[in-house]
């Protein structure tokens, strides 16, 4: 049937009729085109065609078409004809075992409800083969067959057929017109295709088409670095034996061997030629090398390398270019002009962050190193990067730094950080059986706190956030002991300058344990109440690696029948003490955290207390000689001994020594990190303590001191004694029950990263350390050591923290017997590293 | 409640479309939008579906799920351009995102987005009843963005970096001509001018002096009663009596 009609003729839209429908109702495609009835029309016209892609866009319909079914009048009545795409009913997979089929349709995205498509099938076969090839089946073939489901309206059913074929294996690899370099160093340039060789176990034999196509590129590159710069294959066979197993054969021309003539700069007016030279560090004669003449230029695998490129652009010089030209080749010598444009100076206009959901604005804009108006830098860029990973409240992967708005012109750049929030709060509630008893802990820790909104309701989601504070609540309690502490610290006090302040406040109780009983004796006890406030300056002079800290502490000690000669004094008492420690120390490591390659970290402190002694008239070397510390009866008469002289009462005098702390304690400690070859890292390090008496009469304090040996896990803070670790030997084993007063350790371990994946780092390292701890200065010597060593392995996880395990083997023996000491297991939890 | 439950657990749509009807003219949001989350699919093509997307949206607007409000009220404006309660939507929609700007030191994607939308609904619906609210909305959100920018200058001066605030404040300046900050900004850019000329090294004291000068005038061209006018002063004293020795 044929009707005439004027060409674009504006029409009224009598109606719609819609055909070829199949499982949709015809009133819902006709919403979808967006026509109604009653509305203008021009026919043929934009309109028409705009619904026609509307529908197509849907993908829903392999056939859109309209028809003019008849015209009354101004009255246009349209067909709508459409072809419904059948959808996928159920699929079965041949050639694989139930459960990995359902994996590889999940992977391939086919599942029920699909929309079958001819462009789906393609998309799948495609996949699916390219998969297997990936994994080495080199005669993968996939089939997908659709077959009608008649069970359903407009479904299909498929079939998928897999037959992976076997694993295909290199058998071997020839090369033919190679004089220079030898079949071996080829084979060895081809990263991921290997010959099948009888024990090599950590590269596999396969032949992946992709990975092939890249060691060809390799090769080549291979020769450049050489010198060839010719160099070419003129044919590569792979050789199919219709087993499993190929033979793949190469056919090379070497082409000439060339080196480096001249080398002029050209366009330098910011560093001389000289300076140019030196950084590029290729002398004309030198044989010729592509891949490092580009690497010298810009080294695209390491950003913050060392090369020209970068010489420019960490210096303002944002829009320079830098081309290598070859300008003569005669006979085997090629001179070069390297063309530099640099362009104007750029300087930061405007720079932001964005994704800061839970940070405020200034916690993270005073640690950039980029500020609006300095001038470009790209290791600035490198460097705010890397700081604003290290703050802990971003995700430090997904730190991207974004150029923008870059004008040669006016020489301006804008550049924005695009940051990622990620969790920096911590709750801890454990409970456990440990020490003869139920111990319960419940920890809160927020990283990111702001203490300013303590008291406003509408910041709770659910804690206060975006300030840089934290804020640590922790309570540990079992029946023989509890731990209450908190603490809070400020990054920028003040907000002016990087001075961190830190508060601190802990209790803790013990008991007597009753072993006959198994029940805690309150009677008998011992708290410590301790108040701590600390000051951390970053400083610029020398450099700004160092930081200067301070601390003031308060401890009160409460003794009360505790006699479990913990300390040298009696069992009831107290000691007060206040100290006020000073601290130097340089941080230079890098990275940080985790695995630290180079760089190092040096601590110097002192920690003293008041002098007492000076000034309070006591002569504590005559206390036995005064009556008020001679013991006394019930009655309060002077007891006498055999002699008749009075008996000093020793526990009044020893608490009268302790009444107020008084000693200086000087520490030092150092490591360093250097890399040896790739990742193997060698950390050396050096450990010196001492702790001394202003008045010898009231003698060494017996708090505060140090107990060497073992895992040196600090579990046991509280009276501010130190345990160091030397592996070998069992834990404190090396010092005295009351604690050495002067120790010193050095330490040699290599370390050698197995992964350093974000989500698990994991090391090995061996280790040899030495160490020595005694009771006073008179028998120090720095050469007697304790020697041991040993492996282990460590575990870094950011949910978990530091998990690792030494095993150490002590050479000399723990009290002098003469037999050493052997092996001993260390677990490492959470310390610091 | 057992009827609610009862429909919810239901198959038959109409019965959940006149539950929700009721609940939602009850005012009772919540329960309605968990039977409108179930229907709205149902009714996409039909005429029903205009209703049911509009009460959709609005009951996320009305429990404070701006999110999910605002991406049902823009699927509203997309699907019914034609509807009566088109207008609406968009006003309630672009609301939506006013309500989930957040304080102005963290980001502002929200912020932006708002204003965008705001402005598209202004330029949209020049008569609207709601006019006025918008622009009140917009003149909001736009000193916040203001205050953002002027935050951050304002810290380079904290923290002792004054080169950066100077750029900042020349940047914020330039940006925002019309901003209620403008006053303070030009002050803070003539303090760190003055801080920075004062900690200058001899050979370029001169230079900055100058341009501390320069900021004073502009501020005082502009706010001749600044109410910084004391400390502008003080600093101006020492300004001058510096600059003395360069003119022997």
């Amino acid at each position: 049937q044929e009707i005439k009609f004027d060409k674009g003729k504006k029409y009224i839209l009598g109606g719609i009729e819609v055909t070829g429908v199949k499982s949709y109702n015809t009133q819902t495609v006709i919403t979808y085109s967006g026509l109604r009835v009653g509305q203008e029309i021009t026919v043929p016209g934009e309109q028409i065609t705009n619904v026609i892609k509307k529908l197509w866009k849907l993908e829903l319909f392999s056939d859109v078409t309209f028809y003019i079914d008849r015209v009354e009048d101004d009255k246009i009545f349209l067909e709508l004809h459409i072809q419904e795409v059948p959808t996928l009913s159920s699929v079965k997979i041949e050639g694989l075992k139930k459960k990995k089929g359902e994996a590889v349709l999940k992977e391939a995205d086919i599942k029920k409800g699909k929309r079958v498509t001819e462009s789906f099938i393609t998309n799948t076969r495609n996949f699916l083969v390219n998969k297997y090839k990936k994994q080495g089946f080199l005669h993968a073939r996939a089939s997908i067959t659709p077959i009608p489901d008649t069970s359903a309206v407009n479904a299909v059913k498929m079939l998928v057929s897999i037959n992976k074929g076997d694993k295909v294996k290199v058998k071997d690899i020839t090369f033919d017109g190679n004089e220079a370099l030898k079949d071996k160093t080829l084979r060895k340039a081809m990263k991921n295709t290997k010959r099948k060789v009888f024990g090599r176990f950590w590269k596999k034999s396969k032949f992946i088409p992709e990975d092939y196509k890249e060691d060809l590129t390799s090769l080549i590159d291979k020769y450049k670095e050489k010198g060839y710069r010719d160099a070419r294959i003129i044919s590569d066979t792979v050789i199919d034996n219709k087993t499993n197993k190929i033979s793949i054969n190469i056919d090379l021309e070497e082409g000439d061997k060339y080196y480096f003539g001249k080398i002029d700069f050209v366009g330098n007016t910011v560093y001389s030629d000289r300076q140019l030279a030196s950084v590029l560090g290729i002398e004309p004669g030198d044989t010729y090398n592509g891949v490092l003449l580009r690497k010298r230029i810009q080294d695209n695998t390491k950003p913050d390398g060392e090369d020209i490129t970068n010489l420019y652009q960490n210096n303002g010089y944002l829009f320079s270019s830098i081309n290598p030209v070859e300008i003569s080749a005669k006979n085997d010598t090629i001179d070069f002009e390297i063309r530099i444009i640099e362009g104007k100076l750029a300087y930061f206009n405007d720079v932001r962050v964005s994704g800061n959901d839970k940070t405020n604005d200034h916690v993270i804009y005073r640690e950039m190193r980029t500020r609006p108006g300095q001038k470009y830098s790209k290791e600035n860029v490198i460097r705010t990067i890397r700081e604003l990973g290290g703050l802990g409240y971003f995700d430090q992967e997904a730190v991207v730094p974004d150029i923008k708005n870059a004008n040669p012109d006016a020489g301006t750049v804008d550049i924005e950080y695009g940051l990622t929030e990620k969790g920096s709060s911590q709750i801890e509630l454990q409970g456990g059986y440990g020490g003869g008893g139920f111990i319960g802990t419940l920890g809160l820790s927020f990283s990111n706190f702001a203490i300013k909104d303590l008291f406003n309701k509408k910041a709770y989601k659910p804690v206060p956030m975006g300030d840089g504070q934290t804020l640590a609540l922790r309570l540990q309690a079992s029946r023989f002991y509890q731990t209450y502490s908190f603490s809070f610290s400020e990054p920028w006090l003040g907000g002016k300058k990087p001075t961190q302040f830190s508060a601190s406040l802990s209790h803790s109780r013990q008991f007597y344990y009753d072993w006959r009983t198994g029940r805690p004796d309150k009677s008998q006890r011992f708290y410590i109440t301790s108040l701590t406030f600390g000051l951390a300056k970053r400083l610029e002079v020398p450099d700004d690696y160092f930081t200067l800290s301070h601390a003031l502490s308060f401890q009160y000690y409460d003794l009360e029948n505790y006699n479990i000669g913990l300390f040298g004094f009696g069992s009831s008492g107290y000691a007060k003490n206040i100290a006020y420690t000073i601290a130097l120390s340089r941080d230079n490591r890098f990275p940080k955290l985790i695995y630290p390659r180079t760089g190092s970290r040096f601590t110097i402190s002192a920690r003293v207390t008041p002098p007492y002694s000076l000034f309070d008239g006591v002569d504590y070397g005559n206390l036995e000689n005064e009556e008020e510390f001679w013991e006394k009866d019930d009655d309060g008469n002077v007891v006498y001994d055999d002699d008749n002289q009075p008996v000093a009462d020793v526990q009044k005098i020893e608490q009268e020594k302790i009444k107020w702390l008084e000693f200086y304690k000087i520490k030092f400690d150092g490591e360093w990190y250097n890399r040896l070859v790739g990742d193997l890292v060698l950390k050396t390090s050096a450990n010196f303590g001492y702790l001394g008496a202003y008045n010898q009469d009231r003698g060494v304090v017996p708090f505060e001191r140090f107990f060497l040996g073992g895992d040196g896990m600090a579990n046991y803070t509280l009276d501010s004694r130190e345990t160091i670790q030397l592996r070998g030997y069992p834990n404190q084993s090396l010092s005295p029950n009351i604690g050495s007063t002067i120790y010193n350790k050095f330490s040699m371990e290599l370390r050698y990263p197995l992964t350093l994946k974000p989500s698990a780092s994991i090391y090995g390292l061996v280790f040899a350390e030495g160490g020595a701890a005694f009771d006073s200065f008179k028998n120090y010597n720095p050469f007697q050591l304790k020697r041991s060593a040993g492996f282990g392995l460590r575990i870094f996880m950011p949910a978990f923290g530091l998990l690792g395990i030494d095993f150490g083997h002590g050479f000399d023996s723990i009290d002098g017997t003469g037999q050493k000491n052997g092996w001993e297991t260390h677990f490492i939890i959470g310390q610091q590293f | 409640c057992s009827q609610f439950q009862k429909a919810l657990k239901s198959e038959d749509v109409k019965l959940k479309y006149d539950l929700a009807e009721k609940l939602y003219n009850e005012g009772d949001y919540k329960k309605a939008n968990r039977l409108l989350e179930q229907i709205v699919p149902q009714y996409a093509g039909k005429p029903q579906g205009e209703r049911v997307v509009y009460f959709h949206a609005n009951a996320y607007y009305q429990t404070k799920e701006y999110y999910l409000a605002a991406y049902q009220f823009d699927r509203f404006s997309k699907s019914y351009p034609k509807s009566d309660k088109a207008e609406e939507a968009a006003f309630l929609g672009a609301k939506s995102y006013y309500m989930l700007s957040p304080k102005y030191s963290l980001d502002q994607r929200e912020t932006n987005t708002a204003v965008d939308k705001l402005q598209l609904f202004i330029n949209t619906y020049p008569d609207s009843e709601y006019l006025d609210e918008a622009n009140e909305l917009v003149r909001e959100l736009r000193t916040k963005l203001e205050k953002k920018d002027f935050e951050i200058a304002r810290q380079y001066n904290r923290i002792s970096d004054y080169k950066a605030a100077i750029k900042s404040f020349d940047n914020f300046l330039s940006n925002y001509p019309g901003t209620p900050f403008r006053e303070d900004a030009m002050y803070y850019k003539m303090v760190a001018s003055y801080n920075l000329a004062v900690n200058s090294i001899y050979s370029k004291m001169q230079e900055r002096l100058s341009h501390t000068r320069e900021s004073y005038n502009t501020l005082k061209r502009y706010f001749p009663d600044t109410q910084y006018s004391d400390e502008a002063e003080k600093m101006m004293t020492v300004v001058n009596k510096e600059l003395e020795q360069f003119s022997k």
